[in-house]
């Protein structure tokens, strides 16, 4: 075996053109965001997001419209390191169209939040998957999600992760990262 | 191209918006990678396909590397998981393994003939492999990795990659006793 790891260590080089096949990919692709190079080593990787007793009351309650809808398959599972808050719902739509779904996120010192999953090829950019502030610390956005299994999350200001507690984890077989499970069904 | 700075480093200016600061990782993991991209897939066109998917989907999911000390390592999970779709894919498609004789370009050549001869036959043997001993051996014998580091990577237990290892070291074993003593 040793002769045969060793010939098949021998060094495999690309073709010349690799590079800058990668980087025009790439150069395609929406750059990050722009900011100063101490503020990216100085922001933390992940937040703490407080919510108080209020927010607790409306996610309940919207927890509680989830479950008379019938329409979203999300269940609790606190984070203990970060508290967002996602809740979900679908208003009936005709069967043939993708249905709406209401992805809300308590998040107070966020300045940006999007929502970003398999439905919209994860692009923190996508117009229609940018969150409003509703004031108090509320973002919410309401969005076209085809029916389906997705597996989604909400990027916080441009660069943390944030999956959601109250729905079920599903790893990402790319990048090892738990992301949360949505299933959406058609309204009759 | 800052060859010295650490991936952390080059990896916050990327985020920062320097897209081109991104060319100094392709250069560094490249040719590193497209070695086990090459054994899995077995042809350069495959791999070097796999190999800037692998990049590109690190590019754009860079925010979500939670240790960009380690961006390398972060880039081969991804590089493994793109080799089995394409091999899936590829499968599928053709049961073909092509020498490529442009890929031992570089590698010092004792009896370049006999040599040449030798690495084909592994290669062949390598290819005959199910795709899951040939990923477990490759990690193991010519990426170097222990078990656990394997396991973690592949999402497959210890024990399960020992077996796949062990079975793939037997396959060559036989696939290569007609042609030379291993």
């Amino acid at each position: 075996m040793r002769n045969i790891a060793r010939e098949l260590r021998v060094p495999i080089h690309v073709s010349e053109s690799f590079d800058a096949r990668v980087m025009d990919a790439v150069r395609a692709l929406p750059p990050h965001r722009r900011t100063t190079l101490w503020s990216r080593l100085t922001t933390p990787r992940t937040r703490t997001v407080r919510v108080s007793p209020l927010w607790w009351g409306l996610a309940a309650a919207g927890i509680g419209v989830l479950a008379a809808l019938g329409a979203i398959d999300a269940y609790s599972d606190v984070n203990q390191a970060a508290q967002p808050l996602v809740a979900a719902l679908s208003a009936p739509q005709k069967a043939e169209r993708p249905e709406r779904v209401q992805f809300v996120l308590v998040a107070p010192e966020a300045k940006k939040v999007a929502v970003v999953g398999d439905f919209n090829g994860w692009d923190s950019r996508h117009a229609q998957y940018q969150a409003q502030h509703r004031g108090g610390g509320v973002w919410s956005v309401t969005a076209a999600v085809p029916v389906g299994h997705h597996r989604y999350s909400f990027v916080v200001d441009d660069s943390v992760w944030v999956a959601d507690p109250y729905a079920p984890r599903v790893v990402d077989s790319d990048y090892g990262v738990a992301n949360s499970a949505l299933v959406v069904e058609h309204q009759q | 191209m800052e060859v010295d700075s650490s991936d952390a480093v080059i990896v916050a200016r990327v985020l920062s918006g320097d897209v081109e600061a991104f060319a100094t990782l392709v250069a560094r993991y490249r040719d590193r990678y497209a070695r086990y991209a090459f054994h899995m897939l077995g042809n350069r066109e495959d791999a070097e396909e796999a190999l800037q998917d692998a990049f590109t989907r690190a590019y754009r999911s860079l925010a979500r590397c939670e240790a960009p000390e380690r961006f390398g390592a972060w880039l081969f999970r991804i590089l493994v998981n793109r080799c089995r779709t394409a091999g899936a894919r590829r499968g599928r498609r053709a049961k073909t393994f092509v020498w490529d004789d442009a890929a031992l370009l570089g590698a010092s050549h004792e009896h370049p003939a006999e040599r040449s001869a030798w690495r084909e036959e592994i290669e062949r043997a390598l290819g005959r492999l199910r795709a899951e001993q040939r990923e477990a051996f490759l990690l193991k014998y010519v990426e170097e990795m222990g078990y656990d580091e394997m396991s973690q990577l592949t999402g497959v237990g210890v024990s399960a990659l020992k077996m796949r290892v062990m079975r793939a070291c037997d396959r060559l074993r036989e696939l290569l006793s007609e042609v030379h003593s291993v």
